[in-house]
């Protein structure tokens, strides 16, 4: 028997999985979808639709089938995997794209001469213990204060507590660590906001200069000069006051004036704000909405 | 709005961190939720949508005073309460029968939404047949010739696209896992169809599989009503691709009409001095030579050099 008629006998044993379509059919495998864009016929539709639509689907569930079982494959141990495709459909994302982080001072300086962070273990030997001890932290081999005995070095006052001063030298380098974290934050912060963080900083330390000359008596004058400081201008208000007699009407005025600012709000404009969103909503976005309607009507009143 | 809290704990920066962009995403969640008044109708559709998006999915029990056509801000909150992008929202009254909202977020914004109505439908326990697992996704056809017609239907394809569409961050598909398939078809610019099959497998005598489909529910009839659009400005801003995405151009390969690849290298000039002729024993140095030969080729470096 001839192989063509062979291979043909077993084709027609099975139904085909070839399927005709005018429009061909667009496909984004990585979301695993189809897109027939073909015409519904109508009238089939309407008079026996579930037999209609089903059959629409299985036509383009077997396209898809076929595009996906074409695709190259992995084998793993959970079973045969298709590797699919970049995605060709534009889907908004959920969240915004991350933003870069800022980098510190020391990540800045590690980058510009070339300095590869390595990887070291996070267990140490200690030939003491004859054990291994983690590098850092609880029970880590840099708690230098779990020492049972210190050494008194010679040139020291041999009064001095060495613990003391070991505690203390830790505390410092704390502390030191934690402002270089703060200047981090604040360069950081300054930089994303567009300014020079040098600036920003000896913008801040101005204005908490003034404040504080501002805070005492006599406004800082027995105060010990700074150096630079005659350029450091400190803003000092004038206390304004009435005169204690005046005509009872301005006086009156005045009282209205709060009354109304407290029952009314600002200007005697109050805005609800429920339902101006709603407003807003309702019209389909702030892009849809006339901002003169309301100002013309106030005019037309008049 | 929700105050932005600082973690105080170790696990609470965990879930913060969590929830923070990332640069790929992966399957959005959605929150399904009963809205004041529903029908029974309306809560089974609702339900097994739910269930065909399990298991990124919530689904409240209680009822909740959300009409995102007329204040966006209870769903804002609940993006932001549930990390959420995705929201469907069952309602049912006089004016709007049997009533789905279909409504997507982002940055915990309302970017676009469409309202359904629901004019028949059979929810998946009618169907006395065999269901997908949890977990699988499906396959999405999107068929007629309505789809970009209007406004309100690329949008109820988008969302939906989007909500079945599953976790997209793996490129790999398990061909054993395809096991469902969600057909939504478009009669008119008003008229929607949605249909669920199981997917069988057959032989075919070739190396692709005959598909056969049994209905798996649900089915349901559905009528385009209310619509809102994404804004322009939210829209390019939701769309931008992460630099990290963008393919990355080639530098000096170029493809011909053949699909050959091409490629352009830039080389420095040949040295023809140093070029290697036949080598003859008559020609060979003595160690003599070899040192004249030296202090010439230092004063011709000079040379040059001036």
């Amino acid at each position: 028997m001839d192989v063509v008629a062979q291979l043909q006998t077993l084709k027609d044993k099975y139904k085909s999985t070839e399927v005709e379509k005018a429009i061909p059919v667009d496909f984004d495998l990585r979301n695993l979808v189809a897109f027939d864009t073909n015409p519904v016929d109508h009238a089939l539709l309407r008079s026996s639709p579930d037999t209609y639509l089903k059959n629409l689907a299985r036509e383009g569930a077997q396209l898809l089938v076929n595009q996906i079982f074409g695709l190259p494959t992995e084998t793993a141990q959970e079973g045969v995997f298709a590797k699919l495709p970049d995605a060709t459909t534009q889907i908004p994302r959920a969240k915004p794209i991350p933003k870069e982080k800022a980098l510190t001072r020391w990540e800045n300086f590690a980058k510009t001469k070339g300095i590869q962070k390595r990887k070291t273990s996070r267990m140490v030997y200690d030939e003491g213990v004859g054990d291994y001890k983690p590098r850092w932290g609880y029970k880590g081999a840099n708690q230098t204060t779990d020492d049972w005995l210190l050494e008194v070095p010679d040139n020291a006052d041999p009064m001095e507590d060495q613990y003391e001063k070991r505690r203390e030298e830790k505390k410092e380098r704390v502390e030191k660590n934690k402002k270089q974290q703060r200047r981090n934050a604040e360069e950081a912060s300054a930089t994303a906001a567009g300014r020079n963080p040098r600036e920003a900083r000896k913008a801040e330390i101005q204005k908490k200069i003034v404040e504080s000359k501002g805070s005492t008596a006599s406004l800082g004058r027995f105060d010990a000069q700074l150096r630079n400081e005659d350029k450091i201008k400190i803003k000092r208000g004038k206390r304004k006051f009435e005169p204690a007699t005046v005509d009872a009407s301005i006086e009156k005025e005045g009282a209205m004036k709060v009354a109304k600012k407290v029952l009314k709000g600002e200007d005697g404009k109050v805005l609800n704000i429920t339902k101006a969103v709603k407003q807003v909503h309702q019209k389909g976005g702030l892009r849809n909405v006339d901002m003169e309607e309301g100002k013309k009507k106030k005019r037309r009143t008049k | 709005m929700l105050r932005t809290v600082k973690a105080r704990t170790a696990a609470g920066k965990r879930a913060l961190k969590k929830r923070e962009p990332q640069t790929i995403e992966e399957a959005k969640p959605a929150v399904f939720i009963k809205g004041t008044t529903t029908s029974q109708l309306v809560m089974s559709v609702l339900k097994d949508l739910y269930s065909l998006k399990r298991p990124d999915a919530v689904l409240f029990g209680k009822r909740n005073e959300v009409r995102p056509f007329d204040d966006p801000r209870p769903l804002e909150f609940f993006s932001q309460k549930n990390d959420a992008a995705l929201f469907v929202i069952a309602s049912h009254s006089k004016k709007r029968p049997h009533n789905l909202v279909f409504a997507r977020t982002f940055d915990y914004q309302l970017l676009d939404m469409v309202e359904v109505g629901v004019e028949k439908g059979v929810p998946m326990e009618m169907f006395k047949t065999t269901k997908s697992a949890v977990g699988h996704r499906p396959l999405l056809v999107f068929s007629g010739d309505a789809w970009d017609s209007t406004d309100e239907l690329r949008t109820l394809k988008s969302i939906l696209l989007d909500m079945y569409r599953g976790a997209t961050s793996n490129d790999m598909v398990n061909l054993a896992g395809v096991e469902h398939l969600i057909c939504i078809t478009a009669e008119s610019a008003q008229k929607v169809y949605l249909r669920t099959y199981t997917i069988q497998l057959k032989k075919s005598g070739t190396r692709l599989p005959r598909v056969e489909l049994e209905e798996m529910g649900p089915a349901c009839d559905l009528v385009i009503r209310r619509c809102r659009t994404a804004d322009t400005d939210l829209w390019k801003a939701a769309t931008r691709v992460p630099k990290e995405l963008k393919p990355q151009k080639e530098k000096n390969i170029e493809r011909n009409e053949l699909g050959d690849k091409m490629g352009r290298i830039h080389m420095h000039k040949q040295d023809l001095g140093k070029l290697q002729t036949r080598k003859m024993k008559g020609l060979k140095r003595g160690p003599a030579e070899d040192e004249n030969e030296d202090e010439e080729e230092g004063q011709s470096k000079k040379r040059r050099e001036d």
